[in-house]
């Protein structure tokens, strides 16, 4: 019973910490599951993407019901995601634990190089009207002017990024192409073919680390094909679920997914998401991440550890 | 999403589509939460210790109403699971058929694909002895 509570809490605090720093949780729950209580790392996985998928579809909700994300262009990217997500979830029976958790182990380095260089968003208050399914991103509710900057500052994935918007295309401009028919307002989604591979990747990635991949989305979206950042969070959000569900079945037809671990972790990482969303107008940013950096840096070389069978 | 020349029909009916994919999301997560609570509930009353580390048991989808009716933890929870899982392929179909209602055959057609990469996951991990 005490350990059912205990992941919970665990869970909780993932989803309060990812919420609260704008991460999926899949980087804190993975870690948690492994170093804190022992799970083998595909099993930690598993469950990891399982939490991704409700924070993910929890967050998508809220997006789409506001129309901040672009859901033709993110319908067109998890075509790619998850057929990245589809050979990852396959690669990943093939690689050993020592080699995932190398991987894991440069993933934290990345993101917690990303967090380190990233600039701080002015103080803006928030209000304080939050519906009752949270996003991860803590920043919805800011008002539109300032939501672009804010997010800027609080999501991880897009780390030191400016939103360069290119400009929306002339009205007097030659019929649409398909691409044109993905842009939204005020944007102009260029550069298709890298946004393939970088979503291709990006879905390998998530299959084999257990994360959501918007680490590598929406850099991609943002700088390479030229979406505004707060379209390209709130599109990424909406991509990882299909992205993680193409690799969680694998890992749940192939009875890695332990239901005793999953239920009280999704639940933990629900409830903390939907509580770091309400009280990230009261949480000053700027020690959370640098607290977070440290807790990244350790995290990653524990995991290095034991890749390297130390 | 409107404001271009053209037709767009896909485009210009993106919001409608977005806002009945959000409520299926919404409560479609708001009921996996629920079954996941409830197996979550029966685990602590039947103190059940998930990190015991001992075999938990196998996924087997035609069981899960039985384990249900006879309100086995396990039953909820992997109903819970499942649901999550269905609810991203379920935005997908239901985008896929708004998009073609309104005459978007590649966004249609794109939403199939995407639930083929989906199912070819299924196979592929029942191919593999899953």
């Amino acid at each position: 019973m005490t350990a059912g509570l205990v992941l919970i809490v665990g869970g909780a605090a993932a989803g309060v910490f990812g919420s609260l720093l704008g991460l999926g949780g899949g980087v804190l729950i993975v870690p948690l599951l492994t170093l804190g209580f022992g799970l083998p790392l595909r099993e930690a996985v598993a469950v990891s993407l399982v939490s991704v998928i409700v924070t993910s579809s929890a967050s998508a909700g809220v997006y789409l019901q506001r129309h901040v994300a672009n859901l033709r262009l993110g319908m067109v990217l998890e075509l790619f995601t998850a057929t990245g997500a589809l050979v990852g979830g396959l690669v990943a029976f093939m690689l050993s634990e020592r080699v995932l958790a190398g991987l894991f182990a440069a993933l934290l380095t990345w993101v917690a190089i990303s967090m380190i260089r990233r600039k701080d968003p002015p103080s803006v208050p928030v209000a304080q009207t939050r519906t009752p399914v949270a996003p991860p991103e803590p920043d919805l509710e800011r008002p539109e002017p300032e939501l672009e900057a804010a997010t800027a500052g609080t999501l991880a994935e897009g780390a030191g990024v400016a939103a360069p918007a290119a400009p929306a295309p002339d009205a007097a401009a030659p019929p649409p192409s398909f691409a044109d028919s993905l842009s939204g307002p005020g944007y102009h989604v260029g550069r298709f073919p890298l946004g393939i591979v970088g979503s291709l990747f990006a879905g390998l990635v998530s299959a084999l680390l257990g994360v959501g991949g918007g680490i590598v989305k929406v850099p991609v979206m943002n700088l390479v094909m030229g979406v505004p950042l707060k379209v390209s969070t709130a599109t990424s959000n909406v991509m990882i679920g299909i992205t993680a569900t193409s690799s969680a079945v694998i890992y749940l037809l192939r009875g890695e997914i332990d239901p005793y671990v999953t239920g009280p972790t999704v639940l933990g990482v629900f409830v903390g998401a939907s509580f770091g969303s309400r009280i990230a107008g009261r949480v000053d940013a700027r020690v959370l991440r640098w607290l977070f950096v440290v807790v990244l840096i350790y995290t990653a070389f524990e995991m290095a550890r034991k890749a390297l069978g130390l | 999403m409107s404001g271009s020349a053209g037709r767009r029909p896909g485009v210009d009916a993106a919001p409608g589509i977005e806002t009945v994919v959000a409520r299926l999301l919404t409560v479609g997560t708001y009921l996996a939460i629920g079954l996941v609570l409830v197996g979550v509930v029966g685990m602590l009353r039947d103190g059940i210790a998930p990190l015991d580390h001992v075999a938990f048991p196998p996924f087997d989808l035609r069981q899960i109403p039985a384990e249900m009716l006879a309100l086995e933890p396990a039953g909820f929870l992997w109903a819970g699971i499942v649901l999550v899982m269905c609810l991203p392929i379920g935005r997908v179909i239901v985008a896929g058929f708004g998009f073609l209602r309104v005459g978007d055959r590649r966004l249609a057609l794109v939403s199939a694909g995407v639930v083929l990469v989906v199912f070819a996951s299924i196979a592929a991990a029942i191919g593999l002895g899953g």
